[in-house]
Parts: C-alpha cells; sequence; structure tokens
C-alpha cells in the first residue's frame, strides 16, 4: 500500500499522503464514538426534558446549557491534563479524549432531539392519553418515531461539527489526521512546506464532511416535501 | 487530591494575564465579528443578485470553510500562505484574517436563508417603482433580512467565539494562552482550567446580552409597527 503510494508520488509526496490517509482512521474513529456516545447520552437527555419531573427537566436544561456554553478546547484541557493530574493518575488519551468528544456532543444533539420532541403538537400527546396507553407506550411509539422524522436533518448536520471538533483532540497528545499534518508541516523536507499540507489537510476533511453536510441538505429538503 | 485555586488569584502577575487574555479574546472576537458580518454580506449579496462566475466562487468558498476546521485555516493563514507569498504579521492579524473568513462562511449561510425568506414581490414592487438595486438591497432586503435572522446570527456568534480559543495554538495571548501560561507555570491544570471554562461561560453570557441589547436599538422599527 505504502510503496504503490511511494510509485504514484514519489518521495517524499507519497509518504506524506500515505501516513495522512493512515491517520484519518483514527479521525473517523473518534468521529463514530463521539456520535454514538452523544446520541446515546442525548436520547437520555432528551428523555429526561420530556417526563413529568420538574427535577429531571431542569437537570437535562442544566446539562446541555453548560456544556454548549463550554468550550470544547477547555474540555479536552479538562480531561486530558486537569482531572489526571488532580487525581494524580494517568489516563489513556482514547478515553479522555472520546469523553470530552461524548460530553460536548450530548449537549448538542440532546437540544436537537428535545427541540423536536417539543415541537409534536400537544394533541398526540392527550390522543394517545384518550387511547389509554401509558406515558412509555405513547413517548416510544407516538412522539419518537415523528420527533426522529424531523431529528435526523439537523443531528447528521451536527456530525460534521463533531468530524471538524475531534481536530482539536491533538492538542492534548491525541494522534490523528491534524497531529500527523502538524509534524509533517513543521518538518524541513522539501515537498511538505505549510502552503502544501494545510491545503491537503483542508482536503481530506472537506471530503469527510461534505457528503455529510450534502446528506444533511436534502434530508431537511425531504423532510420539508413529506411535511 | 485538593483544590487550590488560591495559587491562581494569590498571584497578581496571573490574575493581569487573565485580564489581559479577556480583553484579547474579546477584542478580536468582536473585531472578527464585524468585518466578518461585512464580508459575509458580500458573500450572500453577490449569491442574492446571481452575479455569474462570482456567485459560485461565493458558494465555493463558503461550502469549503464550513466544512473544513478552523485549526487547519488557521495554520493556514498563520504559517502556510505567509511564507508562499512571503510577508510577515504579527500572530493576532494571522488571527484576526482567519476568524473573519471563517465567521463571514457561517453568517452568509444565515444571511441568505434570510435574504431567500423575503417575498421576490418586494423586490419586483421596487424595481418597477424604478428604484436602483443598491437602494433595493440595502434599504428593503438587507435591513429585513437581517432582522429576521438576528437570533441566529447571535447564537451563530456565541458558537463561534467559543471556537477562538484556538488562536492560542499560533502565539496570540488570549484567554486560553494566559490559562496555559498559568497552568505551565502552577500545575494546577484542573484549578486553571475550571477558571477558564466559568470565565467563558461568563463572557459568552455577557456577549449575548449585549447582541440582544443592541437588537432591541436597532429594529425598534420591527417592534413599533
Amino acid at each position: 500500500m505504502k510503496n504503490t503510494f511511494i510509485e504514484l508520488f514519489g518521495k517524499p509526496e507519497g509518504i506524506v499522503l500515505f501516513q495522512l490517509l493512515e491517520a484519518t482512521q483514527f479521525t473517523i474513529y473518534l468521529s463514530l464514538i463521539a456520535f454514538t456516545g452523544g446520541g446515546i447520552l442525548a436520547l437520555v437527555l432528551a428523555f429526561m426534558a420530556t417526563v413529568h419531573n420538574r427535577v429531571s427537566n431542569i437537570t437535562s436544561k442544566t446539562y446541555i446549557w453548560f456544556f454548549q456554553s463550554t468550550p470544547l478546547l477547555m474540555l479536552l484541557f479538562l480531561f486530558g491534563l486537569g482531572i489526571p493530574r488532580l487525581l494524580g493518575v494517568n489516563v489513556n488519551i482514547w478515553l479522555a479524549a472520546s469523553v470530552a468528544l461524548v460530553l460536548y456532543s450530548s449537549a448538542y444533539i440532546g437540544e436537537v432531539w428535545r427541540g423536536s420532541i417539543e415541537s409534536i403538537p400537544k394533541s398526540q400527546w392527550e390522543a394517545g392519553e384518550a387511547l389509554g396507553l401509558s406515558f412509555f407506550p405513547i413517548f416510544f411509539l407516538i412522539i419518537l418515531p415523528q420527533a426522529i422524522r424531523i431529528a435526523i436533518a439537523p443531528t447528521v448536520g451536527f456530525m460534521v461539527q463533531i468530524v471538524k471538533g475531534t481536530s482539536l483532540a491533538y492538542i492534548i497528545g491525541f494522534h490523528d489526521l491534524m497531529s500527523i499534518g502538524k509534524r509533517w508541516a513543521n518538518a524541513p523536507v522539501t515537498g511538505t512546506e505549510p502552503y502544501v499540507i494545510f491545503p491537503l489537510m483542508a482536503l481530506i476533511y472537506f471530503s469527510l464532511c461534505f457528503p455529510l453536510s450534502q446528506l444533511s441538505q436534502w434530508l431537511e429538503r425531504k423532510t420539508k416535501m413529506a411535511s | 487530591m485538593e483544590l487550590r485555586f488560591f495559587e491562581i488569584y494569590r498571584s497578581s502577575e496571573y490574575v493581569l494575564l487573565l485580564v489581559q487574555g479577556v480583553a484579547n479574546s474579546l477584542s478580536l472576537t468582536v473585531l472578527a465579528g464585524i468585518s466578518g458580518f461585512i464580508f459575509a454580506t458580500i458573500l450572500a449579496g453577490t449569491r442574492y443578485f446571481k452575479i455569474p462566475l462570482l456567485r459560485q466562487i461565493c458558494t465555493c468558498f463558503v461550502e469549503f470553510t464550513r466544512n473544513t476546521p478552523l485549526i487547519v485555516q488557521l495554520f493556514f493563514f498563520a504559517f502556510g500562505l505567509p511564507i508562499l507569498l512571503g510577508y510577515q504579521w504579527p500572530f493576532w492579524a494571522h488571527a484576526l484574517l482567519a476568524l473573519t473568513l471563517n465567521f463571514s462562511a457561517y453568517f452568509s449561510e444565515i444571511l441568505r436563508a434570510g435574504f431567500q425568506s423575503i417575498e421576490d414581490g418586494q423586490k419586483e414592487a421596487a424595481l418597477s417603482l424604478g428604484i436602483s438595486p443598491t437602494v433595493l438591497f440595502f434599504k428593503i432586503i438587507f435591513p429585513q433580512a437581517v432582522s429576521k435572522t438576528f437570533p441566529s446570527l447571535n447564537s451563530q456568534f456565541i458558537f463561534l467565539f467559543l471556537t477562538t480559543g484556538i488562536i492560542s495554538e499560533i502565539g496570540v495571548v488570549d484567554l486560553t494562552q494566559a490559562g496555559i501560561f498559568i497552568d505551565s507555570r502552577t500545575f494546577r491544570s484542573f484549578e486553571v482550567f475550571i477558571t477558564l471554562t466559568v470565565l467563558y461561560i461568563f463572557l459568552s453570557i455577557f456577549l449575548k446580552l449585549l447582541l440582544s441589547i443592541l437588537q432591541k436599538y436597532f429594529f425598534r422599527w420591527r417592534f413599533v409597527a
């Protein structure tokens, strides 16, 4: 694989391109972890915001507000440096980066899902109650399926923010596209000048993010047409 | 394990550095916000009037900027472009350039939606009355679009403000850089970054409030009628 790249693009360009693409897989893995973890937490948050219980409503709102007003960079510093130093333990870099990104994405996705559940007309709840259904069947069988249709476009759109957000994880020592690219840009090798490497990295990030944002726009048009 | 916040605030050097960081972060964000908004108006206007070629270039710029991380753009404008074109600016100027272009892409997308929400009838009516396209744009379309999209612009601005911490990576002494410096001296990482988090939250509340006051002031005409 590496040799093919070297044959195609020569040295050092082939090696650089191969290493960048190889490091991109970690960007993708981290994005997937952040999205899956964030999605699960977001479902809990949206549920907590909907149930008829003031304490859980306020908890969910406060959580969302707090993590939406905290910069991702601060979360990374807190989980990558702050908490390990406070407790005097070594924390795996994957764990630190994942926790920070999961908390960050859960707040934004949770807000989107809460909004789409609330946008379902009250009459749907009332109709369910009139049929003698209890809270859980109404929530999971009537409200949620309708809410998912509204929520899917902004959720896919937020995945772009997650992929872009993973580029900050290199600051606490995470090994991904950003860290490899930066290392090559700093290397005094001809052919890897910063004005070559950074546009190349931008192109790789773009090819990850652009399909997602196009998909999100397409889904948005489709849901608009359906309603 | 014990919290030692006093190690930060008992030293006047650190407190002064934090104040300086807040001032730098705020002023760079506000400057980038203003110039980004002006540039966004040009971008969205070009697309509104469907100027051939320029319109496609603007669309490409907006899509490319919105789909790449700010940090890659920042490094390109701070390290790549100066070598390529052979110029040397201070750190903050590189940061301001990158932030302005980044902000403008997001703002222009919101403005474009605002322009689209205004019925074509207004444009046709104005043009049939002999009003020039410039007057039409600045006196009829633009004020309505901005007043309609102001809440979205406000929250997008706050969101972008929270991402500006990465300008510390190119050596600008902003709030994050101040925190990193204090952390490297005291090794109280947790306390330092909790302090920064609280400061960032306060600043974002402050900016949000400031913008909603501005909204009431600028768009009085919307609430009068």
